[in-house]
C-alpha cells in the first residue's frame, strides 16, 4: 500500500525508463537499507513530459501516426540523458586508531537549473546502521540526580544526516517528507516503556547535540546552475556499519528523480582488531590486557628509575 | 593529538590522558597508593563511559603496581601467607563484585552507583586519614607520647579458625583477613581502584599487622585483585580499553618514579594528611556533580 503510494508519486511524472532496469524498491527507505543490497546506480529516469507532445498540433491524425511510429526512438534519445547524477566522495570511511571524524563529500549535476524560487531543489540523506536506544530522565531523590524512568526506542537511525539546497519542509509536502521519512520529526521513533513524548524530544536533541542526527546543518551548495555539492560530517562517535546516501531531486513539490550511494563505516587497523578480539575472546582479551599492562608497569619502572 | 580508543569509541586528546597518567601517577609515587581512585573519577570527568573507566583503572592499576610488587618481594616484605588469605577474600569480593556492577549497568544505575560509592568510602577513608594525621602532628608538636598502641586484644582474637602468619607475627583468626579481602574486592570491582588506600590502614587497624609488611602485603593483593578484576570486567561486561590503559600507564609509571623520591622527602604524618585531603577532595568534587542539577535532564545510552 505504502509503497505503491510511494512508486505512484515518482512515476506520476511519467518514468519511461528505469536506468538498469530493477523497479523501485517496495518498502520503507530503512527497511531497505536492512534488507535488500542496494544498486549502485538505481537512477530513476523522468521523460521531459510535454516538451514534445505539443510539437505536432496541426495535422491531429498524421500527427498522431508521425508520434506513435517515431516515439521509440525518440524515448531513447531523451532519456539516455539522466536528469540527475550523484557521486560521493569516498565509498568507505575508515576509523583509525587516530579518527577524529570525517567528511563526505556528495556531489553531482543535473539537467535543469538548480536552486533559487524557480528551480530543482536538490536534497541529501544520509542514513546509517539502526540500532536500539534507552532514554532516561534523570530525577532528583533525596538531593541526589538518578536515573529514573525510560523509554527504550527499538530502531533508532546511529546516524541521520539531512542536506538541501533549501529545507525539506519547504520543498515537499508532509506526506511525501513522511513516507520518504525526510526530516528528524518523520523518523519513526516508537518507543516501549514510557510514552511520554518529552523522551522523543530528548533524543532528537542529544542525539543532535553530539552531531549524529543532523537537519540543515550544512547546506547544499550549488555552483553555476547545475552542479551541487554538499560536505556531510560525521563526529568521532559515528556508528560502524553500512550507511546509505539518497540524493533526491525535487521539481514542483514532487521527487523527480533520486540516487542512493552505499558508503560504509568500519574500523581499521588497531582499532578494528582490539575490538574484534575483545568481542569475539573477551576472555584472551582479558588475559591479553592482564599481560600488557603488567610489561608495561614492570618495563615503565626499569626505564624510569631513579636510584 | 587525538587518540581513538577502540572500546569506548570515542577520541580522546593523547597528551591530556598522558598528562593526567602523569599526575596520578606523580601522586600516586609519593603517597604509595595506586591512584586508581584518583584515575577513574577523572576518566568520567573527561567523559569517558563509568563502565569504561572503571574496568581500565582496575587494568591500569594492575601495571602500576606490578612494578612495587617486585621491589617488595625482593626486600621480602611480602607476607604470602597472610597475601592468600586476603587474596582469597579479594577474589571471591571481586567476582561478587562484578556481578553487582554487571546488574547495576543492566538498571541503568551504574553512573550513580560508582560516584555514590567513592562519595561514601573516599568520604568516609579521607577523613578518617585526616583526622589521624592531624592528631599525630598535634601529638609531635606537643612532644607527647609516640604512636598509640593498635594491637589490643580485642573480640577479633576470639573467632575460630586460627592461621599463624610468620612473617606479620600474628596467631589470629583467618576470618577478619578474607572479609577485609572481600570488601576490598567488592569496591575494586565497582570502583576501579586497587583499594590500596583502605587496605592500608585496614590492615594496619583491624588485623593489627606490622607496618613493614604491610606495603609489599597489600601490593599483593591489589595486583592480583585488579588483575581478576580486568579479566572479569573484559569476559563478562566487555569493558576493559586496552588502549586507554597503556596511555595512562604509559605517563604513570614516569610520574610514579618521580613522585617516590619526592615523597622520600616528606614526613609521614603530613603525607597521610595530604593524602587525606586529596582524597576528601575527590569525594567533595563527586557529591557535587550528584546533587547539582543536571545541564540535561536526560541521558541516551545503547540497551546494554
Amino acid at each position: 500500500m505504502k509503497a505503491g503510494l510511494r512508486r505512484g508519486r515518482i512515476a506520476g511524472v511519467r518514468v519511461t525508463q528505469a536506468h538498469h532496469a530493477p523497479p523501485p524498491q517496495p518498502g520503507s527507505p530503512p527497511a531497505r537499507l536492512q534488507t535488500t543490497p542496494i544498486q549502485d546506480q538505481q537512477i530513476r529516469v523522468q521523460g521531459p513530459a510535454g516538451s514534445w507532445w505539443g510539437s505536432g498540433g496541426k495535422a491531429p491524425s498524421l500527427a498522431l501516426f508521425f508520434l506513435l511510429a517515431v516515439t521509440p526512438a525518440r524515448a531513447q534519445v531523451d532519456i539516455a540523458r539522466p536528469t540527475l547524477a550523484a557521486q560521493i566522495s569516498t565509498r568507505i570511511v575508515e576509523i583509525t586508531t587516530g579518527f577524529t571524524g570525517a567528511e563526505i563529500l556528495v556531489f553531482g549535476a543535473a539537467e535543469r537549473l538548480l536552486g533559487g524560487e524557480m528551480g530543482d531543489q536538490v536534497l541529501v540523506t544520509v542514513r546509517g546502521p539502526r540500532s536500539p536506544q534507552v532514554v532516561r530522565r534523570r530525577v532528583e531523590f533525596f538531593g541526589i540526580w538518578l536515573n529514573g524512568p525510560s523509554a527504550r526506542f527499538l530502531d533508532v537511525p546511529g546516524f541521520y544526516a539531512i542536506a538541501g539546497t533549501r529545507p525539506v519542509w519547504e520543498v515537499l509536502p508532509e506526506e511525501a517528507r513522511a513516507e520518504g521519512m525526510l526530516g528528524l520529526d518523520t523518523l519513526p521513533l516508537l518507543a516501549r516503556g514510557s510514552q511520554e513524548p518529552a523522551f522523543r524530544a530528548a533524543l532528537l536533541e542529544l542525539k543532535q547535540e553530539d552531531g549524529r542526527w543532523q537537519e540543515h546543518a550544512v547546506p547544499v551548495e550549488v555552483s553555476g546552475g547545475r552542479l551541487f555539492l554538499t560536505r556531510i560530517p560525521l563526529p568521532a562517535t559515528v556508528p560502524t556499519g553500512p550507511y546509505l546516501v539518497e540524493v533526491l531531486l525535487v521539481r514542483d513539490r514532487r521527487v523527480v528523480a533520486q540516487q542512493t550511494l552505499n558508503l560504509e563505516v568500519r574500523r581499521v587497523g588497531t582499532a578494528a582488531w582490539i575490538s574484534t578480539v575483545a568481542r569475539q575472546a573477551p576472555l584472551l582479551y582479558g588475559v591479553a590486557c592482564i599481560v600488557l599492562a603488567a610489561l608495561a608497569g614492570w618495563l615503565g619502572s626499569v626505564l624510569f628509575r631513579r636510584s | 593529538m587525538q587518540v581513538y580508543l577502540p572500546i569506548a569509541e570515542m577520541s580522546v586528546d593523547a597528551l591530556l590522558l598522558l598528562g593526567m597518567g602523569f599526575g596520578v601517577g606523580w601522586l600516586s609515587g609519593m603517597f604509595g597508593v595506586g591512584g586508581g581512585f584518583l584515575l577513574t573519577p577523572l576518566l568520567i570527568l573527561i567523559g569517558i563511559p563509568a563502565p569504561v573507566a572503571v574496568a581500565s583503572g582496575a587494568n591500569q592499576t594492575l601495571g602500576a603496581s606490578v612494578s612495587g610488587l617486585i621491589a617488595q618481594w625482593r626486600r621480602g616484605t611480602v607476607d604470602p601467607v597472610m597475601g592468600g588469605v586476603l587474596l582469597a577474600g579479594g577474589l571471591a569480593g571481586s567476582v561478587a563484585g562484578v556481578q553487582l556492577f554487571a546488574l547495576l549497568r543492566r538498571a541503568g544505575q551504574v553512573d550513580l552507583a560508582v560516584s555514590l560509592f567513592y562519595v561514601v568510602v573516599l568520604g568516609t577513608v579521607g577523613a578518617l586519614m585526616v583526622r589521624e594525621s592531624l592528631r599525630a602532628i598535634l601529638r609531635r608538636r606537643r612532644g607527647g607520647s609516640g604512636a598509640p598502641k593498635y594491637n589490643e586484644h580485642t573480640w577479633l582474637h576470639g573467632l575460630p579458625l586460627k592461621m599463624r602468619f610468620r612473617k606479620s607475627r600474628l596467631y589470629i583468626s583467618a576470618i577478619p583477613p578474607i572479609l577485609v579481602g572481600f570488601c576490598i574486592g567488592v569496591l575494586s570491582a565497582i570502583m576501579g581502584v586497587g583499594g590500596g588506600f583502605m587496605l592500608v590502614p585496614a590492615m594496619i587497624y583491624l588485623l593489627g599487622i606490622p607496618t613493614a609488611v604491610v606495603i609489599g602485603t597489600s601490593l599483593f593483593q591489589v595486583v592480583f585483585v585488579a588483575a581478576n578484576v580486568t579479566l572479569l570486567q573484559a569476559w563478562q561486561v566487555g569493558s576493559v580499553d586496552i588502549v586507554l590503559t597503556m596511555m595512562l600507564l604509559a605517563g604513570g609509571v614516569a610520574g610514579a618514579q618521580f613522585g617516590a623520591s619526592m615523597g622520600a622527602k616528606l614526613r609521614g604524618e603530613e603525607t597521610r594528611a595530604l593524602l587525606g585531603l586529596l582524597v576528601l577532595s575527590v569525594a567533595i568534587a563527586l557529591l557535587v556533580d550528584l546533587v547539582h542539577t543536571p545541564s540535561s535532564l536526560f541521558a541516551i545510552g545503547p540497551i546494554p
